[in-house]
């Protein structure tokens, strides 16, 4: 298990609970009986892969639920799949079902006043969680330019006159943050703009998700750590959950996800970034495969100017804590009570 | 009292002794070299949050692990292999760090310096030329690559210069206000001078960036103020919040059956 | 048990008894099967890529047609309440016929649901037991039930009326009425639930308003019966069987007022959103006028109100409903208008703009037409056999007491066609 890549090696228990700083190592150890088995399997598949990768594939379509199977079928599952993305990416990859942690309910807080725009949250979040690229390219994260408006002397004369002459009405306004008026696909030379502020969208992995609610099989289901996650192998395909969602943050594999072997990231959870498979449904998990292992998440460490904000909500001396006693907060649609998780902040 | 509107102008003095020419090719070799460097290796350096302050060159921390990832397009790191990479405690600095708690480190600023090896016999080790106390502005001959007119630095709006923040005798330090050394790695401790609130955020952590582990006790790379901002032009008018522009990574692709998105920007 | 294998029998081979219009109309939708089945196989194969849904249209044509099938199956109960509530003698004569074209739709709307399942290899997900089943939680799940709970009633509530003609025995009203007028609250539920599984979601404010059903369900009364009205005078200038003019008649009445009222709440709708227009009405602006040069849904929206319009004022004259060459098209530009207002009108705008606010326009690809044009062909055939077998039924032709000449008559056919293979 020494060549295992471990993204964690530096972390040590520093503190905090013994299960925070439990390294993927420690992991990988715990169950180094069954890990040896994957590899073996690895080496089988090798030279065999058809019919195994057959075999593999038929064993998947039975597969249970996952929140419903016993641990040893977890275990089984697990093993199948690390064996066939061992093959299919030609790497050492190693499927997480780490459980939540007891005591910890994960928030995001965002500051919105920093945000430049550059969209490096959007792609790192492709790099970690393999999703698919190219002409299929799928981005979990959406970052809006929104003009922030003002008034304009020029346009005082063209109100709305009734018919006596007098204005009920003016439009010497440009609106502020208009969703409707947000841009998606800006690509200016440089970020940011001026007059221009950015409003980047994710899961906000709601306290009271209607995508769980309307899903007829629950396959995405709330983790006890707060996360929204799909269960990949049992998801329908219905996309009931992309309808109800209110912030846009689920996306399908509409055709077979194309993940190339030198960008798949190998350090995958059961639920979190472990590649997909066509005709399901995918969403942001805070990066869940990192942050059950004690990890920022990606969009968090690459965020140049430090916008974003990530930690336990039941800890008061969280970043994100901090940012809710100590600045202006307000979260997305608060009117339509999905309680997100995900708070945008100013200072 | 000298004439405040000399040039402060180092190699004026003993440019014979020097032999200015000389120095003046090496340099433009040296740069030559480095920046040859950077082309064949476009994307095994990246820079971190600022263009041109801090730049990570991708090595391989375990198999098949980078530290590092860089974006093909702008530049930037991507993703973050190893958040502690090549850096040290932030306990082990010259000046003792005040936050509480969890395990902190920080990058090294003062290898961030780049100085060629004659800039630390000649000026940076503090002999020569001779400490000048004088704060009165006046033009530079020398680092106008970094304020290229020291007449109106874009910081502070007319009240501060360059000595009021650059030790004028330990030339790789800091100085406060009463005249203590700070050290490079530990920008805070001279910028929380002035910015009080935003110093008080930052060792909150809700202002600035951290990498590594979220829990509030777990260990952390913090961010130090000039890895974000460059305190030498943080007024100009391009500059957004402090911020200096960066190239914006690509957009997302347009949905099938969009051919463009031009109805997003309508004629105004 | 003897009866029901002859009822069988009986019925399959009365199917292969019609005229060249019969086999000309059969062959002609097999045509669509054809491509239907190239279309399935691509969608299964490539998966939904070859559709022109997108993340940010991801309901189109199939749902959309989906929840218009619902409104057709949910329509034929105008048929079946006049006759047992009401004892519409000319209706009661042919309520077995409303069945069994609430049993085509049903059956459509299943195809349209598969075909909008990324993973329908995983339906299996969905059954008690052996899966989960999200219930009471996720409206798919109540509309699963109403669904499969209709097509059941129907198919047993119509084949045992047909089975009992067959045989020529009356009716048990102890079996047979519960079930009808279970039928008839189930009819109205089907359509309910649809529009609740759109109605519920707050993230799409189009839809999200409290005249769904009402809504819904009044435009499935105007189309269910509108069909029904074509399927009626087809069966009356092709088939022996005479369907009474009192029949049509009522249905042009609730066609006419149903069409009246599903404007009247469309107008109710507009007014609403448009008087002090907010961020939820731009799915409304989008699809009445556009947005900045995005107009692709415009054409449809008018051409679905000038359709709607038409009819109703048309069908709002005496002569017009009494007209029996004419009706059937009117009633067909009603049938046509209100699908493009459930489908196109409703269904595609509910997700333009995003609910982040994109505007992405979404034309259905050729394998998204082909499979939908296929369902609707698998859907005709079925009402076709059905009708026919239930018309042979109803005149008298396929009976028990025909039983054992009609099974020689075609024995001996079969030989003859056997040898002509062979030769």
């Amino acid at each position: 298990m020494a060549n295992s890549t471990i993204p964690l090696r530096n972390i040590t228990s520093t503190g905090g609970t013994d299960t925070t700083s439990m390294t993927r190592r420690s992991f990988v150890k715990n169950t180094s009986g069954v890990s040896a088995a994957s590899l073996l399997g690895t080496a089988a598949l090798m030279t065999n892969s058809d019919e195994a990768q057959a075999n593999t594939e038929w064993a998947e379509w039975f597969q249970g639920n996952y929140r419903l199977m016993s641990d040893d079928e977890k275990q089984e599952a697990v093993v199948r799949l690390e064996r066939r993305y061992s093959s299919e990416y030609g790497k050492k990859v190693s499927v997480d079902t780490k459980p939540a942690e007891e005591g910890v309910l994960f928030g995001y807080a965002l500051n919105i006043q920093k945000c430049i725009g550059c969209r490096r949250c959007a792609k790192a979040c492709v790099e970690e969680n393999n999703q698919s690229r190219g002409d299929q390219e799928i981005e979990w994260i959406r970052v809006l330019k929104m003009e922030k408006g003002g008034f304009d002397e020029t346009k005082m004369g063209e109100g709305y006159p009734d018919g006596y002459g007098i204005e009920i009405g003016g439009n010497a306004y440009s609106a502020a943050g208009v969703v409707g008026e947000g841009e998606h696909y800006y690509d200016p030379k440089l970020v940011p703009e001026e007059d221009f502020f950015y409003m980047p969208i994710a899961c906000m992995q709601c306290e009271k998700p209607p995508c769980v609610k309307v899903c007829p099989v629950r396959t995405t289901y709330r983790e006890p750590d707060g996360i929204v996650v799909v269960d990949y192998n049992w998801c329908i395909g219905c996309r009931m959950c992309i309808g109800a969602c209110p912030y846009w943050a689920r996306r399908f594999n509409w055709g077979e996800p194309k993940l190339a072997k030198e960008d798949m990231n190998p350090e995958t959870h059961y639920l979190g970034n472990r590649p997909r498979m066509k005709g399901v449904v995918e969403k942001c998990t805070f990066c869940l495969q990192r942050t059950r292992n004690g990890r920022y998440p990606a969009c968090v460490e690459v965020c140049p100017v430090g916008a974003r904000k990530f930690g336990n909500l039941l800890d008061p001396e969280s970043e994100v804590r901090r940012v809710l006693a100590n600045k202006r907060v307000f979260r997305m649609k608060a009117d339509l009570n999905t309680y997100p998780k995900f708070f945008y902040y100013i200072d | 009292m000298p004439d405040t509107r000399e040039p402060l102008n180092v190699f004026a003095e003993r440019a014979e002794y020097w032999g200015l020419p000389v120095m003046t090719a090496a340099v433009a070799m040296l740069l030559a070299i480095l920046s040859g460097q950077a082309q064949a290796q476009a994307r095994e350096i990246c820079f971190e949050s600022r263009e041109n302050a801090s730049a990570v060159v991708v090595t391989e921390v375990e198999e098949g692990l980078p530290n590092v990832k860089c974006s093909e397009k702008t530049g930037g790191v991507l993703w973050w292999g190893d958040p502690y990479d090549g850096t040290v405690p932030m306990g082990d600095m010259p000046i003792e760090a005040d936050y509480s708690q969890g395990e902190a480190v920080v990058m090294p600023r003062d290898s961030q310096l780049n100085l060629p090896p004659a800039c630390g016999t000649a000026c940076h080790n503090g002999t020569f030329p001779p400490p000048n106390n004088d704060n009165t502005p006046r033009q530079l001959t020398i680092h106008m690559d970094m304020v290229p007119d020291a007449l109106n630095l874009q910081h502070g709006r007319g009240s501060i210069w360059c000595l009021d923040c650059h030790n004028p005798e330990v030339r790789n330090k800091f100085i406060d206000h009463a005249g203590d050394e700070i050290d490079f790695n530990q920008p805070q401790k001279l910028c929380g001078a002035c910015h009080g609130p935003l110093y008080k955020d930052w060792r909150a952590g809700i202002h600035g960036k951290r990498i590594g582990e979220w829990a509030s006790t777990g260990k952390k790379r913090w961010f130090v103020c000039t890895e974000c901002h460059n305190p030498h032009d943080v007024q100009q008018g391009e500059r957004n919040s402090g911020f200096a522009q960066l190239v914006p990574e690509a957009p997302p692709q347009l949905p099938r059956g969009m051919k463009n998105a031009d109805h997003e920007r309508p004629p105004h | 048990m003897k009866n029901i294998v002859s009822f069988c029998i009986d019925y399959v081979l009365y199917l292969w008894k019609g005229g060249i219009k019969y086999w000309a109309w059969l062959g002609f939708l097999w045509i669509f099967v054809l491509f239907w089945a190239y279309g399935n196989y691509l969608q299964l194969s490539e998966g939904m890529i070859v559709t022109g849904l997108t993340d940010q249209v991801s309901w189109g044509l199939y749902l959309a047609n989906f929840v218009f099938l619902v409104g057709v199956a949910a329509g034929a109960v105008t048929v079946v309440f006049p006759a047992y509530v009401y004892k519409h003698q000319a209706l009661h004569d042919v309520t077995v016929l409303g069945e069994m074209l609430a049993i085509a739709a049903v059956v459509m709307c299943m195809l349209f649901v598969l075909n909008h399942m990324g993973r329908p290899d995983r339906l299996w997900h969905m059954v008690p037991i052996i899966g989960i089943y999200n219930f009471p939680g996720s409206m798919l799940g109540w509309d699963v039930i109403v669904l499969i709970g209709y097509l059941l009633l129907n198919v047993v509530g119509g084949f045992y009326y047909l089975y009992k003609k067959y045989t020529g025995e009356p009716l048990n009203n102890n079996i047979y009425l519960p079930i009808i007028y279970v039928a008839i609250v189930w009819a109205l539920s089907i359509h309910t639930v649809t529009a609740f599984l759109i109605s519920t979601m707050p993230a799409r404010p189009m839809w999200h308003v409290g005249m769904m059903p009402i809504r819904f369900i009044t435009t499935a009364f105007a189309a269910g019966p509108a069909l029904i009205i074509i399927v009626f005078s087809i069966i009356r200038n092709n088939t022996k069987l005479w369907i009474k003019d009192e029949a049509i008649n009522l249905l042009s009445q609730i066609v006419v007022w149903c069409l009246g009222i599903a404007l009247f709440l469309t107008l109710s709708e507009v007014v609403t959103e448009f008087y002090h227009p907010t961020e939820h009405s731009l799915g409304l602006q989008y699809l009445m006028f556009g947005h900045n040069g995005l107009t692709k849904l415009v054409p449809w929206f008018w051409a679905s109100m000038i359709g709607m319009v038409g009819a109703f004022v048309l069908l709002l004259i005496p002569w017009v409903r009494k007209d029996y060459h004419l009706l059937p098209w009117v009633c067909g530009v009603a049938f046509i208008a209100i699908w493009i207002e459930k489908g196109m009108g409703l269904m595609i705008p509910g997700s333009i703009p995003t609910p982040i606010g994109e505007y992405v326009e979404y034309s259905p690809s050729w394998v998204e037409i082909f499979n939908s044009l296929g369902n609707w062909a698998i859907g005709f055939i079925v009402l076709t056999i059905l009708l026919k077998g239930a018309i042979g039924i109803l005149l008298g032709e396929v009976s028990l007491s025909n039983h054992s000449k009609q099974a020689s008559d075609t024995a001996a056919d079969d030989v003859k066609k056997v040898r002509y293979a062979d030769a």
